[in-house]
């Protein structure tokens, strides 16, 4: 790390030379590098991140470079985690990339979680967004959480003992009443400004600074150019992280949730 | 039909547009006819360049006189170390046409000011500001409202950043802030500490505002600011309007020229 590269932030007095030192020994977990991945991946690593693992089973799809400006088009075809390192290491060549060409399952999330400091989701299933929130409250990880349709998104930010995701949506939608990003379509800018966020949060937990959005969620419309940030309390009833949770263990995660992350009772 | 003249790849490229009612193959098409000139490709530039190319906009203009330098890289994501010591233009152009061939890049290695500013910004529909200086703030904001173009407003200082987008005719950056601070008031941005994620949230937000002048999607941030605070994590929006008393775009303008412009500018207020 030399010290010219990240001067702007040293100056910073939220972030100062121990808060850059913070950031150069830290590692991120971001859970798909599609659309939100992109800017997340490429803001932590320009900030000075020390090493961030890239975990996605994808290739590269011309139908994704409306949105995902980590890739250029000769990457269509290569696995996304692969064309992602190579773009952060023109950033950064001292960044350390751990290019992870798989999915994100019961099995293998708490092994994740384990490994790194922090986990940003960049994912578009919702079964995979409750396990990494699920994952997180159940190994004491912080999660950024992130969604994005059309022309917005959301973001929170799930730290332990706080509210969770499940303490705002107890399950997830019902796979038949949302609509996929392929079908309703999607704006480039508005993966940009939700992936910018979650970035933000990522670099506020590790440093341990400022608001976070634990216990608030961000709320973003770019077609009204509307964004809000609201409150939200802990549900003294959450399937998750209340003392009466139903989700308890991730080896019996699939007894406990169904194949789309709805609590079995 | 409607479809028709857009390609086979274009149809697969932009599969995400097309799906959505405010775009579709008539915006689509009305984007990759569009042409916006980003001046400043730092910081902000930066990502207003990579979405706006990612979404198709047919000329992109990218103005800056600037070197990359090893500091830019904590956030000017455009660039990497390929493109150190070397113009930010060719570097950005370079990253543009890789990323989509559609989009035609006008690299134009130049400081915008009160020769050029009017000479360059009326070969552009619109226009977005991503300067980091007061002067060339009022500068942009004057030249765009004398050619009635639209300017697509953001700028970043520490860790606060704002947003809003100058229609002709409904306020202008004078009207939002009708002196400059005093000389010395605000650090040099050399000397102001950033942190790497403003500017993506607000360039971003940039690149969407654009993308709905281009495509008349949705309602714009026209009189209306959006100040956000990273530290707190907050977004807040002020209304503000169009001032008659304002020497650009007022009942009884006295701009009427961008030689004006720089008469009421100052040669010497603080940077920021």
């Amino acid at each position: 790390m030399t010290a010219e590269r990240h001067h702007r932030q040293r100056i910073l007095a939220e972030v100062g030379e121990e808060g850059q030192r913070r950031l150069a020994r830290a590692s991120v977990a971001i859970v798909g590098v599609g659309g939100l991945g992109s800017p997340v991946a490429l803001y932590l690593a320009a900030a000075g991140v020390g090493r961030l693992g890239l975990i996605d089973d994808q290739r590269v799809e011309a139908s994704n470079l409306n949105r995902q400006v980590a890739y250029e088009e000769c990457d269509i075809g290569r696995a996304k985690v692969e064309a992602a390192a190579g773009r952060l290491l023109l950033l950064d060549p001292a960044l350390r990339v751990d290019a992870r060409q798989e999915n994100v399952r019961a099995s293998n999330v708490a092994e994740l979680f384990s490994e790194y400091d922090l986990v940003v989701d960049g994912t578009d299933a919702f079964e995979t967004k409750f396990l990494l929130n699920d994952a997180a409250v159940l190994v004491g990880k912080p999660l950024v959480y992130g969604a994005v349709l059309q022309w917005g998104g959301q973001v929170t930010t799930i730290v332990p003992g706080g509210p969770c995701l499940r303490c705002l949506f107890s399950e997830p939608p019902d796979p038949d009443s949302v609509l996929t990003c392929e079908q309703a379509g999607i704006i480039g800018a508005a993966t940009g400004v939700v992936g910018s966020v979650q970035a933000e949060e990522a670099l506020k937990v590790l440093l341990g600074v400022g608001m976070l959005l634990s216990g608030r969620i961000f709320q973003h419309d770019g077609l009204r150019g509307e964004t809000r940030v609201t409150v939200f309390p802990k549900d003294p009833d959450c399937p998750a992280c209340s003392p009466r949770a139903r989700i308890t263990d991730l080896q019996r995660y699939a007894e406990q949730v169904s194949p789309r992350g709805h609590v079995l009772t | 039909m409607a479809e028709a003249s857009l390609t086979a790849e274009q149809r697969q490229r932009y599969a995400r547009h097309l799906a959505l009612a405010e775009i579709g193959p008539a915006g689509q098409r009305r984007l990759l006819r569009s042409s916006v000139l980003i001046v400043g490709v730092g910081a902000l530039g930066s990502p207003v360049a990579l979405y706006l190319a990612a979404a198709g906009v047919g000329t992109i203009g990218l103005a800056d006189h600037d070197h990359v330098r090893l500091s830019n890289l904590q956030r000017q994501v455009i660039h990497s170390m390929a493109g150190l010591n070397r113009s930010k233009v060719d570097g950005a152009a370079r990253t543009v046409g890789a990323l989509n061939p559609d989009v035609k890049v006008d690299a134009i290695e130049a400081t915008v000011d009160e020769h050029n500013a009017m000479e360059l910004l009326q070969r552009y529909d619109v226009i977005v500001d991503g300067t980091d200086t007061f002067h060339a703030r009022y500068l942009l904001s004057d030249a765009a409202y004398l050619l009635r173009k639209p300017l697509v407003h953001g700028s970043i200082f520490r860790i606060e950043g704002q947003v809003t987008v100058f229609v002709p005719g409904r306020g202008c950056y004078r009207c939002l802030y009708p002196e400059p601070p005093p000389a010395g008031a605000i650090e040099e941005s050399e000397q102001a500490g950033v942190l790497a994620t403003l500017p993506g949230i607000i360039g971003t937000i940039q690149a969407a505002e654009t993308i709905k002048q281009i495509t008349r999607a949705g309602d714009p941030l026209v009189n209306r600011v959006l100040l956000h605070d990273t530290m707190a994590m907050t977004f807040r929006e002020v209304r503000y309007r169009r001032n008659p008393a304002c020497p650009t775009c007022g009942d009884r303008p006295s701009i009427t020229s961008l030689a004006d412009s720089h008469a009421v500018v100052g040669a010497d207020e603080g940077r920021r």
